[in-house]
């Protein structure tokens, strides 16, 4: 009889062990030694001090060294796009910054798929403002082809230089945050080069 | 006569009406207006955000201030108005456009300003978010309740037997005693010890298959985020705050600032309302009431915790996959933008994903594992289209292969050293 109690034992221990699959546990491992070095990889703790990840103060990395040299503020932003400010009086001016990637046809084709990925859902595909973002904040985007309303650049939208829209870009504008992070200089030239040839002036949007 | 009359009073009474309704609907649109121009900068009641509140501005302004201000405030603050002026000061670096209204549109926007409605309490605290979370029941509750009713059932019969034999008036016998007569009693207890021991092999089988197999894994995060509203309903593309998944290794855990690119304004969630916000505040050094950083804040990383994981012996590169070989992170990670947290999705949802149908891919291992990858690899088309540099390579090729179908296996992807160096 103490033997049929300990098979029935056993099995209910089995049943239990086999219907333990948590969804909020990642399982058993066969080796975890092997699995899992001792090493730091990233996105794993470490207890390295004043260890970030970031390149150290003073230095830049290989190939990153930037034309782009304007401050965050009001005045940067126009000079970024060639105009200045002269005692409130907007000066328009057509110089640039020096860009190293040349305007292709590659250049605004990659700048199509970059900007669906990373402006569209505010900036609608067309760039008419009407992005797939329901909050009213974002709701109220203004639109690249619009030829009424003078922006803080001095110009309409449709008139924005590549200096302010890398601008923006870069350090943000109104309820915009910095993408600095998010898309590399190349990037931001490709974006920028997109957005002059095809939505600045879409006809088909008002 | 007068029914004439009537008649006539009434037809003049629609009309008037009617114009009513005709000129009400010519009538611009002022909370159009407000909606697409304005709730970028200001909102009404709700604190400052990159303009000041608009509530009571009509009180506060005369009508014709505000025409000059909206119109052209550069052109308004140079004519010397000092109040312009002050506002000016008070956010400096924030521009408003000059926006050239026609008269009738500053009307309706004045009034629409005037009389706002209500604003209503857009917190509904639905529990979206923790119901999806529990949905089904766990094997473990079913097996119990199963086993509970099994228990149940066996009282009854047995209390019934009982009931029978005291009628004629024979020993009664407890549950236990009932099962254990039942058992020692039956005659072909080796079919039944057999059958045991083979189930018992099985589940011990299935239970070492499971070993190293991370499918359905979804940890409870840090910050309630969902995916859902993110990615679904908002429609924000995976590459947005995965941004490093083009272009490196890893697709990254989006960095806090990404996170502030909209909740700097956004402060106020869906369906958590200001709590898991003030997470990411707190992580940053945010004040969300002055919409201000705070300075010389020692800021923390919020520790979100990893889903996928491949172990160390196994290369995998992000890039690899999203830019060179164009696949859809879906194909993959299934559809993430219906999910709440991250989960790595089951191999049945990857076979049943769009685009996975398209590419013919047809999964027969567990999500994770190496088979699952060879799966891939064996039947996932190589795009050859526009690769000027190798296009000879290309066509000798697919020259050697009959339906000129190149498969990732073909150009070396099921060599050992790719991944595992």
């Amino acid at each position: 009889m103490n033997k049929l109690f300990l098979k029935i034992g056993l099995f209910a221990a089995i049943i239990s062990l086999a219907s333990c699959g948590n969804d909020s546990s990642p399982g058993y491992e066969y080796m975890p030694n092997m699995y899992r070095s001792p090493s730091i990889e990233t996105y794993e703790e470490h207890n390295i001090e004043e260890y970030n990840g970031l390149p150290v103060k003073g230095t830049i990395s290989q190939g990153n060294l930037s034309t782009f040299n304007f401050e965050d503020n009001l005045d940067g932003y126009l000079l970024a796009g060639g105009n200045y400010n002269d005692k409130d009086n907007i000066i328009k001016g057509k110089s640039t910054f020096p860009s190293d990637f040349i305007k292709s046809s590659k250049m605004i084709k990659d700048g199509e798929d970059l900007y669906v990925k990373m402006c569209a859902h505010c900036h609608g595909t067309k760039g008419d403002g009407k992005g797939t973002i329901t909050h009213p904040i974002y709701s109220a985007v203004p639109s690249y082809s619009n030829t009424k309303m003078i922006r803080r650049s001095g110009s309409t939208m449709s008139e924005l230089n590549e200096g302010h829209i890398f601008h923006a870009i870069t350090y943000g504008l109104g309820a915009m945050g910095p993408h600095a992070s998010q898309v590399s200089e190349e990037e931001r030239w490709k974006i920028v080069y997109y957005i002059q040839e095809n939505l600045q002036n879409n006809l088909e949007i008002k | 006569m007068i029914l004439l009359n009537k008649l006539k009073k009434r037809l003049l009474f629609l009309t008037v009406l009617f114009t009513i309704s005709l000129q009400s609907f010519a009538q611009i649109d002022g909370e159009a207006l407000y909606k697409t121009n304005c709730t970028a900068c200001h909102n009404i009641g709700g604190g400052r955000l990159i303009g000041p509140d608009l509530q009571g501005i009509t009180e506060r302004r005369d009508a014709e201030w505000l025409k000059s201000w909206i119109n052209d405030n550069a052109a308004f603050r140079k004519s010397g108005d000092k109040d312009a002026i002050a506002i000016f000061e008070e956010y400096k670096g924030s521009v408003m456009a000059a926006f050239y209204f026609e008269d009738e549109e500053i009307e309706a926007l004045l009034s629409y300003l005037a009389n706002p409605p209500l604003e209503e309490v857009s917190v509904s605290k639905s529990n979206d978010f923790l119901s999806s979370e529990e949905e089904g029941m766990s094997n473990n509750t079913q097996l119990v309740i199963f086993l509970i009713l099994l228990f149940v059932v066996i009282t009854v019969l047995v209390s019934v037997k009982n009931s029978l034999k005291e009628s004629l008036s024979q020993d009664t016998e407890t549950v236990p005693e009932s099962i254990l007569r039942f058992v020692s009693k039956n005659r072909n207890k080796f079919i039944i010890g057999l059958g045991l021991f083979i189930f018992i092999l099985y589940i011990i089988f299935n239970l070492l298959m499971g070993i190293g197999v991370v499918e359905k894994y979804q940890p409870d995060q840090p910050i309630a985020f969902s995916h859902t509203i993110h990615a679904g309903d908002n429609g924000i593309d995976c590459n947005y705050c995965h941004s490093s998944a083009r272009d490196s290794k890893h697709s990254g855990i989006p960095s806090v600032n990404v996170c502030m690119n909209c909740h700097a304004n956004i402060v106020e969630g869906t369906n958590t309302g200001k709590e898991e916000l003030q997470k990411i505040y707190d992580a940053v050094g945010y004040n969300p009431e002055t919409r201000e950083y705070i300075k010389d804040y020692k800021q923390k990383p919020i520790e979100w915790i990893r889903v996928h994981n491949l172990p160390d012996l196994s290369y995998f590169n992000h890039s690899q996959h999203v830019t060179v070989g164009g696949l859809e992170c879906q194909q993959c990670h299934g559809n993430m933008q219906e999910k709440t947290v991250g989960q790595v999705a089951t191999m049945e949802e990857l076979n049943n994903q769009e685009n996975n149908i398209k590419d013919g891919i047809e999964f027969d291992h567990p999500t994770l594992t190496m088979g699952w990858c060879i799966d891939c690899h064996r039947q996932k088309e190589v795009n050859m289209e526009n690769n000027d540099y190798y296009t000879e390579m290309h066509d000798k090729l697919k020259a050697k292969n009959d339906n000129g179908k190149i498969t990732v296996e073909m150009i070396g992807g099921l060599e050992c050293g790719k991944c595992h160096y």
